[in-house]
């Protein structure tokens, strides 16, 4: 080492600054080329020629050709090395200076002994893994921004919570990624697309990630945009496994989930919103911990009766997003055995006796089914408030009419989303047929009583509702567990935000009441009419006597009779000339017919008596001093 | 007089009553020209009118009578 230190000692200092230069400009490249792949190139050439020079001038003079390919394979080599580039690492750099330094300097000459050459140091699995990232994010940028920062995306992903997770993109379907790269993407891609693709795929990723991460980063990238594309086709698969769903036994709670997650997110509800939910639930589900307490799950449980309705599931999901506590409703909601259990226990606290006793009897017989059904499908992502909304929700609903009820029930049982304003219940539609079917087996009892569970757990006025449901026929046992995890989650979360967002949208979507025209009511539309006091002022001029008011009626007629007259005329001038558009020589002609142009008087002298100047300037062209006419147009 | 003449009105006036019929440019100056003058003469009508009767003032009666005369010499 001290050898070949003081060797190099006269032949490192030029090089030092230089490679000191380099890495200083491959630093400050470093993020610019991960921001734009695009400039990517340029930004290397012009680092690439000053590199070249300093090279050449400090390596000998028999550096000075460099030929073109030899140019060009470093410029290629740097390419990848900025690519992969998103951190400031020194390894990186000092490998990509080696590279570029070893491409100049190989071709040309031996190397020089005294060259200090840093060992190459190769973290292949990290750079893979960056490169992979680097790469999947450049394809997702590619559609869109570029102006996420890899490097900055990347460290934020590993950095944000749950929620921002979310609010990445990830597509639906995400099949098994690691759970690195899905937060990488979703960080890479927190500008892109809306909260509902983010949630979707951030629930995707999640739920892929913590099933298996076994996919590689590139596959993760590539099949990301393809589930996203293929989502809507899931969700159909996912409708008709739904429906399987309720004989489904509680089995492994990640395979349920799995499944429920594609199922979730192809249940029935072909609505964007609820695959978005679906896969918000998921996300929570999976990035929770299933191991997390029990308690959560008995809250989902208890307040899952009422199906959900794509509204709740939106809901749900921008709750979610809303909402960094993820991780605790995750938990809640991945439990299924838990659900099941915190079902009957809801079924217990039922307000009322006798509908507990139904509720018990038929949630024994099909609560198992739809519970873990609903918690498979969703309960992964219910979300204890988002279920306690439900279930406020569907007792609203039980309070308007029975039928409000199965509504309810079923909108909160088909899609896992536990939150869902008080007014989606009301916009439920029916199109969770998968959870129809269940609900339909659950009856109206297991609904009640799991409204009325629900109610009890849930903090908010859900109790008053929950009675009501039970009075009505609410079929839906499903949501019972649905709500349960959102009940849960109403609990744990300030509810008051949550109750609070849905429903001023719900509120909003509500009968659009037009905003009634104050004031400025539909301005009919005026016929053109020539101004009364100019017609006055002119004639006036005209007759040098006073003139009544009466008689300046008359002149008004008057003038509406001359004017039809006059288009009429034009009309007649313009079709003989053959013409379509009225010139000014059929005005002329019109005018000498009438008498007004004469010999002795010509146009342009009318013109100029009875114009200003400017409209004079315009019909005639004017001579004006300097040599300059002034031409009409 | 006045300074600016209402071309969009008069544009609009001819639509009115002949929606196909297109005008040049400047085209509506002249056809305002010729409205004033119209007005005019009507004006010159009605003040014969009104020396005719020894009024001082010039009353409707007078302008009709000068109107329909004026109407049909104003035809083309």
């Amino acid at each position: 080492m001290l050898k070949r230190v003081i060797q190099s000692q006269p032949q490192v200092s030029p090089l030092a600054p230089r490679i000191s230069n380099h890495e200083d400009k491959q630093e400050a490249h470093a993020e610019v080329p991960s921001k734009r792949v695009s400039s990517m190139g340029e930004l290397q050439l012009p680092d690439v020629a000053p590199e070249n020079r300093i090279t050449v001038f400090c390596m000998t003079k028999k550096r000075k050709k460099l030929s073109i390919s030899e140019f060009e394979r470093a410029a290629e080599r740097r390419l990848p090395q900025y690519q992969a580039q998103s951190t400031l690492d020194s390894t990186i750099m000092t490998r990509s200076l080696h590279m570029s330094v070893g491409s100049l300097l190989a071709p040309d000459t031996v190397e020089k002994r005294g060259l200090f050459r840093r060992p190459k140091i190769r973290r292949a699995v990290d750079m893979q893994e960056f490169e992979g990232r680097v790469e999947q994010y450049m394809l997702k940028s590619k559609g869109q921004n570029y102006l996420v920062d890899s490097p900055s995306g990347i460290r934020t992903s590993i950095l944000t919570s749950d929620a921002e997770m979310m609010m990445n993109t990830t597509e639906l379907f995400v099949q098994p990624q690691l759970h690195e790269q899905s937060q990488n993407k979703s960080a890479l891609e927190p500008q892109l697309s809306n909260l509902k693709t983010s949630a979707e795929r951030s629930l995707i990723s999640d739920a892929d990630q913590e099933e298996a991460r076994l996919e590689g980063l590139v596959s993760g990238v590539s099949t990301n945009e393809k589930r996203y594309s293929k989502s809507s086709r899931l969700d159909h698969e996912h409708v008709d496994r739904m429906t399987h769903i309720s004989p489904q036994t509680p089995a492994k709670q990640q395979e349920e989930k799995q499944d429920h997650s594609h199922q979730s997110n192809g249940m029935a509800q072909i609505s964007f919103t609820e695959e978005e939910v679906v896969c918000s639930i998921y996300r929570w589900s999976s990035s929770l911990s299933f191991t997390s307490s029990s308690k959560y799950l008995g809250s989902p449980v208890t307040l899952n009766i009422s199906t959900i309705s794509l509204r709740e599931v939106v809901s749900h999901i921008i709750e979610d997003l809303e909402i960094s506590e993820t991780k605790e409703e995750m938990i809640n909601a991945v439990n299924g055995v838990e659900q099941e259990r915190i079902f009957q226990e809801a079924a217990e606290h039922g307000a009322n006796a006798g509908y507990s006793e139904h509720l018990e009897k038929k949630l024994s017989e099909k609560a198992d089914l739809q519970i873990t059904a609903a918690r498979d499908n969703r309960g992964e992502t219910e979300m204890a408030p988002s279920a306690g909304e439900e279930l406020a929700e569907g007792s609203i609903g039980a309070q308007g009419s029975p039928t409000a009820d199965s509504e309810i029930t079923k909108g909160i049982g088909a899609e896992s989303l536990g939150r869902h304003s008080h007014a989606f219940s009301s916009f439920r539609k029916p199109e969770m047929t998968p959870l129809n079917e269940t609900d339909e087996q659950g009856g109206e009892l297991q609904d009640q009583a799991v409204m009325l569970e629900l109610n009890s757990s849930v903090e908010e006025p859900a109790e008053d509702e929950a009675e009501y449901p039970a009075s009505q026929e609410v079929s839906m046992k499903t949501p019972a567990f649905v709500r349960a995890p959102a009940s849960n989650l109403l609990l744990s979360k300030p509810r008051v935000a949550k109750p609070a967002s849905p429903r001023s949208p719900v509120q909003q979507l509500q009968p659009k009441v037009l905003p009634r025209r104050l004031g400025t009511s539909e301005r009919k539309p005026r016929e053109p009419q020539i101004p009364r006091s100019w017609i006055k002022e002119a004639f006036r001029h005209f007759a040098k006597m006073p003139v009544t008011t009466d008689a300046y009626r008359i002149v008004e007629k008057c003038c509406e009779r001359y004017f039809q007259q006059l288009s009429d005329d034009l009309e007649a001038y313009t079709h003989h000339a053959g013409r379509k558009t009225v010139e000014a020589a059929d005005l002329e002609v019109l005018m000498r017919r009438q008498g007004l142009v004469t010999d002795k008087t010509s146009l342009n002298v009318l013109i100029e008596r009875h114009f200003p100047l400017q409209y004079r300037k315009l019909l005639i062209p004017v001579a004006v001093s300097g040599n300059k006419v002034i031409s009409s147009s | 007089m006045k300074a600016t003449v209402p071309r969009l009105t008069l544009r609009k006036t001819l639509k009115k009553h002949k929606p196909q019929l297109r005008l040049a440019t400047n085209v509506d100056l002249l056809v305002h020209l010729n409205f004033l003058l119209f007005l005019h003469r009507l004006a010159e009508e009605a003040r014969t009118n009104a020396f005719e009767d020894k009024s001082k003032i010039i009353k409707p009666e007078h302008t009709i009578s000068a109107a329909k005369v004026i109407l049909k010499k104003s035809r083309g």
